[in-house]
């Protein structure tokens, strides 16, 4: 197997406070991510979700343990600013609230502001930002006010002013919980193609079930440390775990474990609504 | 006790100047009293802006606004009064908190209103206890409790002025699931021991159906369904042209129809749902 493309180590941070109950925000995690792999985080509140992208891209020291992204020692004190520049770009991320990331006055600046910022001459930094314009959908948008645009538009213009980054890895720091169901739609959208169109890895934090369905891996952490690491198949089989860590499972899921607790026969894994109907379609067939 | 009606009303965001919008198109709509009220809609179809026309934030270019049959602009003077009597808790209110105490924080509206200390003493007590906050967190900074009990005290603020309507936009956006169904718990539980009437804005079906007795639909500025729960979430399709949805549950059901399956799509949880599916296993 090759070598992991993030690799966390025993990774601890405690937040500095003076209170007695203060407890560390993560404790002793350990993870591997390899390229390209697209992975959710589920937790309750305050689980240390957030904490951990942050750690990511730099914006925290861990308080123990280490993280190594593409070979390279992220906590290490010999770390130039060159490094830290270039790593940054390596790990993209999109917060949450679309009004307080994006800083310009007309949509395609803002792609060009993180670009501008990186020295990149003006001709290449214009073919960037049409591209990530255009991947995203929103290149007839290109002249418009952001402030204009609705939750999901403005999140596909953050998302495009990541990409036109290059970045390798992209934190989704529950990027859709302002939005409509539509706008919802939008983002994971973008967000699947990036990850199967660009092969770029992807962090995806979120309280929709549904929405870490849509992974190839689920992470869950309570408290601070790692709870449970498997397949969206996997994890969504411990349904009293998750509860039991604030969270819950899809609702589709949840019906197909009470279908079985009933006593009927479904055989096979459901995570999302197409597999539900095709689990119940064919088990009543056989009967 | 009281009911909200609106009469013909229609707003314009910028008005008289070249990026003059219709947010509000001649609204008509009755919100019942005693009941809990869902507001569903895409971003930008007019639901803030219709919520904050109940309690006079926003003045309406045309039409009438009816708090328990009075028109809340008829004395435009008074109009703090109407503010008092609907109770409009922002989204994200827990950033408005501001007091040194949870107990002062919750004490702010009532103190405005201008009650005696023993009569906002009840106020807070009352609010605390509808939004499940123990009086033990009262001496302590609102700053140094968790993201959930943050929000709920930012509730109690707005219930300790006793509404008659209470109005909440995304009670629980940004929560996770525990946390989600326990606010929703808590505004349900506060409706049915005050009797008062709710409206509740959200972009979560699942909720909507699970907790609302009343379901109004906005798109572009006008109403595009209203009515019982299940009556609007009958109407799928009309739902999914403008960016909406039904319940999962629903979902699942319609498929399944779809599959040439006999069930009957009305249900809107989980517990409808396996009901109407366990049907087709004993046929």
């Amino acid at each position: 197997m090759s070598e992991p493309f993030i690799k966390i180590e025993n990774l601890s941070y405690l937040y500095e406070d003076d209170s007695v109950d203060n407890s560390p925000a993560l404790e002793g995690l350990s993870l591997e991510i390899t390229k390209g792999e697209f992975v959710a985080v589920l937790g309750h509140n305050g689980s240390g979700k957030s904490t951990l992208a942050k750690l990511l891209n730099m914006i925290l020291t861990p308080t123990k343990g280490k993280i190594i992204i593409d070979g390279k020692d992220i906590t290490s004190e010999a770390l130039s600013d060159d490094d830290v520049l270039s790593l940054r770009r390596t790990v993209g991320m999109v917060f949450q609230n679309p009004d307080n990331q994006l800083v310009a006055t007309i949509v395609e600046d803002d792609v060009a502001f993180g670009l501008e910022n990186l020295g990149i001459p003006s001709d290449e930094i214009r073919r960037r930002v049409d591209e990530a314009l255009s991947d995203f959908g929103m290149l007839e948008y290109a002249k418009h006010e952001p402030h204009r645009l609705s939750g999901g538009q403005k999140q596909r213009v953050a998302i495009a002013g990541v990409m036109a980054m290059r970045p390798e890895c992209v934190i989704f720091d529950e990027s859709t919980a302002m939005l409509d169901p539509l706008g919802r739609k939008e983002v994971l959208d973008s967000i699947l193609k990036l990850n199967r169109e660009k092969q770029v890895t992807v962090i995806m934090i979120t309280h929709y079930m549904d929405e870490a369905a849509l992974a190839d891996r689920i992470v869950v952490l309570n408290d601070g440390k790692m709870l449970i690491d498997g397949t969206p198949s996997e994890v969504f089989e411990k349904e009293r775990m998750l509860l039991d860590a604030g969270l819950a499972i899809p609702q589709c899921t949840e019906l197909v474990h009470r279908l079985r607790d009933s006593g009927i026969v479904l055989d096979g894994d459901c995570v999302d609504l197409d597999d539900c109907v095709e689990l119940i379609a064919n088990s009543i067939k056989i009967i | 006790m009281s009911d909200v009606r609106i009469e013909d009303l229609s707003y314009f965001h910028a008005k008289g100047t070249p990026y003059e919008i219709k947010a509000l198109d001649e609204i008509a709509l009755h919100i019942r009293e005693g009941k809990i009220t869902g507001i569903i809609g895409h971003t930008g179809s007019g639901k803030s802006t219709l919520v904050q026309m109940f309690n006079g934030i926003l003045k309406p270019h045309s039409g009438r606004v009816l708090l328990a049959g009075e028109d809340i602009w008829k004395k435009p003077k008074d109009i703090r009064k109407v503010r008092f009597k609907v109770g409009l808790v922002m989204q994200y209110p827990e950033y408005q908190l501001f007091e040194e105490t949870v107990y002062k924080d919750i004490a702010f509206g009532p103190k405005n209103m201008g009650l005696k200390d023993d009569e906002i003493d009840a106020c807070v007590k009352e609010a605390a206890e509808f939004s499940d906050l123990s009086e033990e967190l009262f001496d302590k900074s609102p700053f140094d409790l968790s993201g959930g009990q943050k929000r709920r005290v930012a509730i109690a603020g707005i219930i300790a002025m006793r509404p008659d309507i209470l109005v909440l936009d995304e009670p629980a956006a940004g929560l996770d699931p525990r946390g989600r169904t326990a606010i929703f718990q808590n505004i349900v539980d506060y409706q049915k021991k005050s009797g008062r009437t709710v409206v509740i804005v959200s972009h979560s079906m699942e909720d909507m159906a699970k907790y609302c007795d009343d379901l109004v639909v906005m798109s572009e500025g006008k109403i595009l369904l209203c009515g019982e729960c299940r009556e609007v979430f009958s109407h799928a399709e009309i739902l999914e042209s403008v960016g909406l949805d039904v319940p999962q549950a629903t979902k699942l059901l319609l498929a399944l129809k779809s599959r040439g399956f006999d069930v009957d799509c009305g249900a809107l949880t989980v517990d409808e749902a396996l009901e109407q599916i366990k049907k087709l296993y004993h046929n």
